[in-house]
C-alpha cells in the first residue's frame, strides 16, 4: 500500500463521512448514520494499518503522515463526542476539518516526503494537537451561545445555559488532556514536563481561565457577568494557537513551528 | 455548601481579595529586597517539610480561621492572579516571573487552598465526588512535584566520545564538572540523513531563490526537476562515508536552450562546497543533509555495579534508577562522521510523583468530558 492509492481510501472515507452527516441530519433513523460514518472509519483506519504494515514503521515522520492521523482522530473523537452528547454539528465540524487535512494531503503529495525534526516524531504529536483541534471548536460553539445568552433573548435561557456549561466542561477537558499529554511528550523530549515556554504559559493561561468560569457557576456569580469570561477565553486560546509566535517574549522559543 | 458560603456576603469576598492582594504585594516588596526566589532552598528535607504541612493541613476543619482560607471564592481569586502574573510573564520579553516572590506565594497560597478543599472534600466522601477527587488531588501532587520537587532535580551535560566511558558532567546551572554516580559509554553513534536538495542560490547575496520562499528539488539519481526556467537531471551521486555528498548534474534553461554541466557538493569539514554558475546572477547548489534521526548505542553503569544497554534518541531518553539519559546533540559539524555524543543526564526523584498525578488529573479530566457540568 502506498500514497498512489490514497485517494480511493481518503475519497471513500470522505464520501461514507459526509453521506453519514447528512443522514444525521435528515433521516431519523440513527443507525443509518452510524454505520456510514463508521465504515468510512474504517475505511480511513485500514489505509493507515496498510501503509503501517508497508513501511515497517508508524507512518509519523513525516507532515503527510501526520495529517493522515488527524484526518481519522478528528472524526472518530468527534463522532464519539456526539456519541455522549448527541451535538450532531460537531461530527459536521470534525468531518470539514478532516477533509481539509485530506485535500492538502491529494494536493500537494511532495510533501509527503517534508521533513519533521526528530523532536516532533512522537506518539504524542497526534492526539495532543487533535485534542487542541477539538477544543477549539468546543469553546468557539460556547463563545457563540454565551453571546446569544448575553445579547440575545433566547426564551429557553435556562437550557443555553446549562448547554454552554457542558461545553465548557467537555473543551476544558480537551484543554488540559492537551496540556498533559504535551507535558508528558516535552519529558521525553526535553527533559522536563513544563518549563514556562511561551506556548505553555499561554496554554495554561487559557485552561486557568476556563477554570476560573466552571468554579465562578458553582460559587453562584452573576451570571452576566462571568459569561463574559467564555468569548474572553476563546481570545486567550487564539492568542495560544496563533498568537504565540508573534510575541516578542516567544522569540528563541523552541515551541514555535 | 460552596455556594452559601460565599454568595450573599460581598463584605467577605472583599476581605479574601484585600488578603490575597496584601501577600502578593508583600511578595513584590520581597522581590525588591531580596532579589528573585532561589527554588534551591526548597531541596529535600525542606520540601518534605512542607509536604507534612500540607498534610496536616488537610485535616484542618473548614470552621477554623486557617480552615477558611479553602473556600470556592478564594481558588477562584488565587487562579485570576495567577492568570495575570502568567499574561506579564507571557507578555513582557525576557522576565523572571516564575522566580519571583509575588508569583512563588501566590503558588503557595494555591497549594495551601488546594490542600485545605481536598481536606474538607475527604472528610464528607462519597462515590460520586471520585472525579473530584482526582481532579484536585491530582493537580496538588503535580503542582506540588512542579514545584517543591523540581528543588531536587539535578541536570547535566556529558560529552562522550566515540568507544569511550564518561562519568563526568558539567551542570546545566551552574557550569561546573562534576564526578556523576553513572558512566555512560558510547558504543556507535548513527545518524540517518534526509535526502539532501538542490536549489537556485544568488550569487551576491548567497540567498537561496526564490528569496523567502526557495525551491528545491531533490538531488536523487535519474531524477528529473525544475528550477525555475531551468529542467534539472542528476546524473550520478557520490554518497560515500567521510565524503560530502556530491551530485553531477545536467540544467538546461526551457527557454533559450542553454546547457551547463558538473559537480555540485554541500561540502563538509573537510571538503570545500561547490556549485555550478548558470548564469552572472545566481548559480546551482546543494543545501546540507538534514538530520532524520540520530542514536547512540551506550551501555551505562550506575554505582553500586548496575548497568544497561540500551540505544538512546531523540523522544527516546534511557532510564537508570532515577536518572534519565537524553539524546541531546553530537558534533553537527561533523555530521553523519560525527566522533562523539552530548547526552544531557536529568536526576529527578519526583518523577513517580509528578506523573502519578498527571494521570490522577488525566482521568479526571475525562470524567468532566463524560459528566459535564453535572453532578
Amino acid at each position: 500500500m502506498s500514497w498512489n492509492e490514497f485517494i480511493y481510501f481518503a475519497g471513500g472515507s470522505l464520501f461514507l463521512w459526509i453521506l453519514g452527516v447528512a443522514a444525521l441530519y435528515l433521516i431519523r433513523r440513527r443507525a443509518i448514520s452510524d454505520i456510514l460514518i463508521c465504515s468510512g472509519l474504517t475505511l480511513f483506519a485500514s489505509f493507515i494499518a496498510l501503509l503501517w504494515i508497508d513501511l515497517g514503521h508508524p507512518p509519523l515522520k513525516t507532515m503527510g503522515e501526520t495529517r493522515l492521523w488527524y484526518s481519522l482522530f478528528l472524526v472518530l473523537v468527534g463522532y464519539l463526542t456526539y456519541l455522549r452528547w448527541g451535538y450532531k454539528w460537531l461530527v459536521a465540524y470534525s468531518t470539514l476539518i478532516s477533509s481539509v487535512f485530506i485535500i492538502i494531503n491529494l494536493l500537494k503529495p511532495e510533501i509527503h516526503n517534508e521533513n519533521l525534526m526528530p523532536a516532533l516524531q512522537s506518539i504524542w504529536f497526534v492526539p495532543h494537537v487533535t485534542v487542541y483541534i477539538l477544543a477549539y471548536a468546543m469553546m468557539g460553539a460556547a463563545t457563540v451561545a454565551a453571546l446569544i445568552a448575553l445579547l440575545g433573548h433566547s426564551r429557553s435561557q435556562d437550557k443555553l445555559i446549562s448547554m454552554i456549561d457542558d461545553l465548557v466542561y467537555i473543551g476544558l477537558a480537551f484543554l488540559i488532556a492537551g496540556i498533559l499529554m504535551g507535558a508528558i511528550w516535552a519529558k521525553q523530549a526535553w527533559g522536563d514536563y513544563w518549563t514556562w515556554d511561551p506556548k505553555e504559559i499561554w496554554a495554561f493561561i487559557t485552561a486557568a481561565t476556563f477554570l476560573v468560569y466552571i468554579h465562578s457557576r458553582r460559587a453562584g456569580y452573576n451570571l452576566k457577568i462571568i459569561l463574559w469570561i467564555i468569548p474572553l477565553g476563546l481570545i486567550l486560546l487564539m492568542i495560544t494557537w496563533l498568537g504565540v509566535s508573534y510575541l516578542p517574549s516567544a522569540q528563541g522559543s523552541i515551541h514555535v513551528y | 455548601m460552596d455556594r452559601e458560603e460565599s454568595k450573599g456576603k460581598p463584605e467577605t469576598f472583599i476581605k479574601e481579595v484585600t488578603f490575597i492582594l496584601a501577600v502578593t504585594f508583600a511578595g513584590v516588596a520581597l522581590q525588591f529586597v531580596t532579589g528573585a526566589f532561589d527554588f534551591a532552598i526548597l531541596a529535600f528535607p525542606v520540601n518534605l517539610i512542607f509536604l507534612l504541612i500540607f498534610i496536616v493541613l488537610m485535616a484542618v476543619r473548614p470552621s477554623n480561621a486557617i480552615g477558611r482560607f479553602g473556600t470556592l471564592s478564594i481558588s477562584i481569586i488565587l487562579i485570576s492572579v495567577l492568570i495575570i502574573l502568567s499574561i506579564i510573564m507571557g507578555l513582557v520579553p525576557e522576565n523572571n516571573v516564575k522566580n519571583s516572590w509575588p508569583f512563588v506565594l501566590t503558588y503557595l497560597m494555591l497549594l495551601v487552598n488546594l490542600a485545605l478543599v481536598i481536606g474538607r472534600r475527604i472528610r464528607t466522601f462519597k462515590l460520586k465526588d471520585t472525579g473530584f477527587m482526582l481532579n484536585h488531588l491530582g493537580l496538588f501532587i503535580l503542582l506540588f512535584s512542579a514545584s517543591f520537587g523540581s528543588a531536587d532535580m539535578e541536570r547535566y551535560f556529558m560529552k562522550v566520545d566515540q568507544g569511550d566511558i564518561e562519568w563526568r558532567g558539567r551542570s546545566t546551572k551552574t557550569g561546573v564538572v562534576v564526578e556523576l554516580p553513572v558512566a555512560v559509554q558510547l558504543t556507535d553513534f548513527k545518524i540517518e540523513e534526509y535526502q539532501t536538495k538542490l536549489a537556485l542560490v544568488s550569487r551576491k547575496t548567497g540567498e537561496l531563490l526564490p528569496e523567502g520562499k526557495p525551491q528545491y528539488s531533490e538531488s536523487k539519481l535519474n531524477s528529473k526537476s525544475h528550477l525555475g526556467e531551468w529542467s534539472i537531471i542528476v546524473d550520478s551521486i557520490i554518497d560515500r562515508k567521510k565524503y560530502a555528498p556530491a551530485a553531477y548534474i545536467e540544467a538546461i534553461n526551457e527557454n533559450s536552450g542553454d546547457e551547463h554541466k558538473g559537480w555540485v557538493s554541500c561540502g563538509n569539514y573537510f571538503q570545500s562546497h561547490k556549485v555550478l554558475n548558470l548564469t552572472d546572477e545566481y548559480c546551482i547548489a546543494m543545501t546540507y543533509p538534514e538530520p532524520k534521526s540520530f542514536s547512540s548505542e551506550v551501555e551505562v553503569f550506575k554505582e553500586g555495579g548496575a548497568s544497561k544497554k540500551g540505544i538512546i534518541q531523540v523522544n527516546h531518553p534511557l532510564t537508570i534508577g532515577q536518572w534519565k539519559i537524553y539524546q541531546y546533540s553530537y558534533n553537527t559539524q561533523m555530521g553523519r562522521n560525527s566522533d562523539y555524543s552530548v547526552f544531557e543526564l536529568v536526576y529527578d526523584p519526583w518523577l513517580i510523583p509528578a506523573y502519578a498525578g498527571i494521570i490522577m488529573l488525566f482521568t479526571g479530566v475525562m470524567t468532566l468530558f463524560c459528566r459535564g457540568a453535572r453532578r
